[in-house]
């Protein structure tokens, strides 16, 4: 593969894990009042492809999806259909504030690795410029 | 003047070196939120060449022009965040902008001297 290729496949990837991210922060945040929910969350590493000789690939993927484990919201409602005898009923986990300003920071890299990609594209139309003279 | 095409091979090892930077800047940049990434960059240009002897040869299975796979580097210029990743998009942003110049400058010193040599042939 050539440096332009790998280049463009390396941010790419990065933009494939930052969606992600941004789906996980939608389904936490489409759920932050679905009681008993628990947030989902994901690290990120870099990806591994076949056998070792190749493992330094440099791209980045999602690892797996684990659960936040945060005591859930005790929330007090005892009109609420799950409110056990004290009147109390387990909320979900979800932080909003937690959630936005990692949609935000998901955003941001998601930009980052988009102009990468466009920059790569446009050093490599250019060398093709070279070749129309 | 066909004796001294070496402004060629210069402008290509720019080209070159500026590409290698920009997939190194790429994965940085990828794994801007990965724990424990430390950041990675090339060695200037500059280091890698000996103006009377063409390229310089940074190992000994190096052939007359190396093509720079040799040239990574750790930086250790930023601090670490808390879970060990030493990217700063800031100064990646940044470095990718000096690829960019660098590469244009490239092309347009080889496309330059392209017309300079069909000038010389006469044609236009």
């Amino acid at each position: 593969m050539t440096d332009f290729q790998s280049a463009l496949a390396i941010s790419s990837s990065g933009m494939k894990a930052q969606s992600h991210r941004l789906q996980l922060v939608s389904e936490n945040i489409a759920n932050a009042d679905t009681p008993g929910y628990r947030g989902k969350t994901a690290p990120f590493e870099t990806a591994l492809r076949g056998p070792a000789a190749d493992a330094e690939a440099g791209e980045v993927q999602i690892g797996t999806v684990r659960l936040d484990r945060t005591e859930l919201e005790r929330i007090y409602d005892p009109a609420h259909p799950l409110a056990d005898d004290s009147g109390h009923y387990d909320g979900s986990n979800v932080d909003l504030m937690v959630q936005i300003a990692d949609a935000r920071e998901a955003q941001r890299s998601y930009e980052a690795n988009l102009r990468m990609f466009d920059q790569a594209r446009q050093m490599s139309s250019s060398l093709m410029d070279l070749l129309r003279r | 003047m066909f004796g001294q095409l070496d402004i060629f091979r210069t402008a290509g090892g720019l080209a070159r070196h500026a590409t290698l930077r920009q997939g190194v800047i790429a994965e940085n940049i990828a794994n801007a939120d990965t724990p424990g990434y430390t950041a990675r960059d090339v060695t200037a240009f500059a280091d890698m060449v000996d103006m009377t002897h063409g390229m310089r040869r940074s190992r000994p299975g190096h052939l007359g022009a190396p093509d720079h796979t040799g040239s990574r580097i750790t930086t250790a210029g930023t601090m670490p965040s808390t879970n060990g990743n030493s990217v700063a998009i800031e100064t990646e942003m940044f470095k990718a902008i000096e690829v960019r110049q660098q590469y244009d400058r490239a092309l347009a010193i080889y496309r330059n001297s392209l017309a300079l040599l069909r000038a010389s042939l006469g044609r236009r």
